[in-house]
């Protein structure tokens, strides 16, 4: 599957659009025990997606306030349309229903149906972000503010990309980051947790990325990379607080990834530290929580909260983004031959 | 009765003191959670099998603007019987893709690295063994693959990575590895197979920091014949080893797109 330059920015899209299937896991019933490992650990292993959570917008739409829960009339709508999505995939057809609603009548559309996931249980939540408790993205710092605007002025300038550096991190298979990786879009939101003792393995089909967290007793972890060394997935320290495990992650690349779905939006500085806390919740669900703190970014902390559970059936598979990057060069072939073509034939005013 | 298991006991005390040169083969590894040798940890090989599996003297490697830096160091091969059997139209391929190791080179383009190739090239890899199946993630290019470790499975698709089942022949892990895409190449020197490849790796402890790594290779259409190649694989024993990134798409974006950029 190729992420495409007009496929990238629609799976992100879709990713916060309004208006699709929503899905939440259900809190554990009765006296279910989460399992352990054999060595004793509260074991999180499997393959598990955020596709309950397929479509529900990163930030809360201002019609719900405050309200982090859909009502049951809000609900039965969302679950109608989700089921109409979930049977037009099943069933092989064009669903009438999310980005195929919005892009009906486009010549070439890069995804028919096939490729999309949909939601198994429609979410309750109306919105990815429960914290700040208006579900929105505390504001930028001025700093932040005036090198966004700068980046989106400068790219409506340019009328078509002239280097690869003009697509995002994602368009051109180096990574999502680690928020970008979870978050739901329309494909691949496969997440992978493998455990041996001391050690806990968190995989996303996107892009075959493996973050290794060492864990430590929570008085007593090893220390974070020096600060003059970076990688894109950044430097996880894990430990457990109970059944919960809690993941610290520094020493990012900063300037580079967005904070958003596939790694899009706003980019995140070298200063980020990620706080994930991942909590088995039933045999088919695990609770996702992650605290961003970015202060040379954002005025404030603020938090995302969604299920990632279990599919039957769901396989990782090999995602060889990079290697099958055709649309990298097609886009950029293609922009130098429009241009040659310009060139040759003025347009005429 | 208690003489036989005392004398048992004092056997394997005597024989866990020997050094393990004096026992031969019998360094008993220890165990992991599941009860099989413990393979974990962060391994490397520390030869130039990645710039030629065959001997190959020192050489200018193919960018003369790095000078020394970037030639290839002399080595003795990996291969058993010196040379790759090839059937002598896949030989002319070899020869094709050595003189456009430049450009064609899965490994300037920052493609994945493919089995075996990702076991001996100059990056770290960590093994992980978990109740889900074995990790295998390397360094380089943040390629990895998940050996099942249950009832084998068949391919679904070709991948450059494959489809890995594995068993264990006592405390060896034995990797059996189809469905390849046939784009991976075994090194710089242009040495390949076909997606009819097949490799049946064997990762053995011999000691404390130490692999041993064997491939038997095996590609009808390429080669007249299986072969094999064995190395050792080195524990990285700093204190502070971990894993960490080669996303390296952005050091091959200028070679591979560098034609379409505005100029």
């Amino acid at each position: 599957m190729l992420p495409g330059y007009k496929g990238v920015c629609i799976a992100a899209l879709c990713a916060i659009a309004a208006g699709m299937a929503f899905a939440q896991a259900k809190a554990p019933r009765g006296n279910w025990t989460p399992p352990k490992t054999a060595w004793g650990d509260p074991d999180l292993q499997g393959v598990w997606t955020s596709d309950d959570s397929f479509g529900v917008p990163y930030e809360r739409p201002r019609r719900y306030g405050n309200r982090t829960l859909l009502t049951d009339e809000e609900y039965a709508e969302r679950a109608k349309e989700n089921e109409l999505l979930a049977s037009s995939i099943q069933a092989g057809v064009t669903p009438k229903a999310g980005y195929w609603l919005q892009h009906e009548g486009v010549d070439y559309q890069p995804y028919n149906s096939n490729w999309s996931e949909f939601a198994r249980q429609t979410s309750r939540q109306t919105s990815l972000i429960v914290d700040p408790e208006d579900g929105h993205f505390p504001p930028l710092t001025q700093q932040a503010m005036m090198q966004r605007a700068a980046a989106i002025y400068a790219s409506r300038l340019r009328l078509r990309p002239e280097s690869w550096e003009d697509l995002s991190i994602y368009a051109r298979c180096i990574t999502r980051g680690v928020l970008g990786s979870m978050l739901p879009v329309m494909y691949g939101n496969g997440t992978d947790i493998l455990q041996s003792p001391g050690l806990v393995v968190i995989r996303y089909e996107m892009i075959h990325e493996t973050r290794i967290v060492p864990i430590d007793p929570p008085n007593n972890p090893h220390p974070h990379l020096p600060a003059s060394l970076r990688t894109y997935m950044g430097d996880p320290r894990g430990h457990w607080e109970g059944n919960t495990l809690v993941v610290e992650t520094t020493n990012f690349i900063g300037g580079r990834a967005g904070i958003g779905p596939n790694g899009d939006g706003v980019k995140y500085s070298e200063d980020m530290r990620l706080v994930e806390r991942f909590t088995r919740t039933s045999d088919r669900s695990i609770q996702y929580e992650v605290t961003v703190f970015d202060p040379k970014t954002f005025t404030a902390s603020w938090a995302v909260v969604f299920p990632i559970t279990e599919e039957p059936g769901y396989q990782i598979f090999e995602y060889a983004c990079h290697e099958g990057n055709y649309a990298m060069s097609n886009i950029l072939s293609g922009a130098r031959a429009e241009e040659a073509q310009e060139k040759a034939q003025p347009a005429v005013k | 009765m208690q003489i036989r298991p005392i004398a048992f006991k004092i056997g394997a005390v005597l024989l866990a003191c020997m050094p393990s040169s004096l026992r031969g083969q019998a360094y008993h590894a220890p165990r992991a959670a599941g009860g099989h040798a413990d393979l974990s940890g962060i391994w490397e090989a520390l030869n130039t099998a990645n710039w030629d599996l065959e001997d190959h003297s020192a050489e200018a490697g193919p960018m003369w603007q790095t000078g020394a830096i970037g030639s290839e160091p002399a080595g003795q091969g990996v291969v058993e019987g010196g040379a790759i059997p090839y059937l002598p139209a896949a030989l002319e391929v070899r020869k094709t893709n050595f003189a456009n190791r430049r450009t064609n080179d899965p490994e300037a383009k920052c493609y994945m690295p493919g089995i075996p190739r990702a076991n001996y090239m100059p990056y770290p890899f960590q093994i992980v063994q978990s109740p889900r199946g074995i990790l295998f993630a390397y360094e380089y290019a943040s390629a990895n693959r998940l050996v099942n470790m249950g009832k084998p499975v068949e391919p679904v698709s070709d991948t450059w990575m494959g489809t890995n089942n594995g068993y264990w022949e006592g405390d060896t892990l034995v990797v059996d590895v189809t469905g390849f895409n046939g784009l991976a190449w075994f090194d710089r020197a242009g040495d390949f197979a076909s997606d009819k490849l097949h490799v049946v790796e064997r990762f053995t402890r011999t000691d404390r920091d130490h692999l041993q790594y064997e491939a038997t290779i095996e590609d009808p259409s390429v080669f007249s014949r299986p072969w094999k190649i064995s190395m050792p694989l080195y524990r990285r024993v700093e204190k502070n080893a971990q894993l960490l990134e080669f996303k390296c798409v952005e050091f091959a974006e200028e070679l591979l797109y560098g034609q379409y950029k505005k100029k």
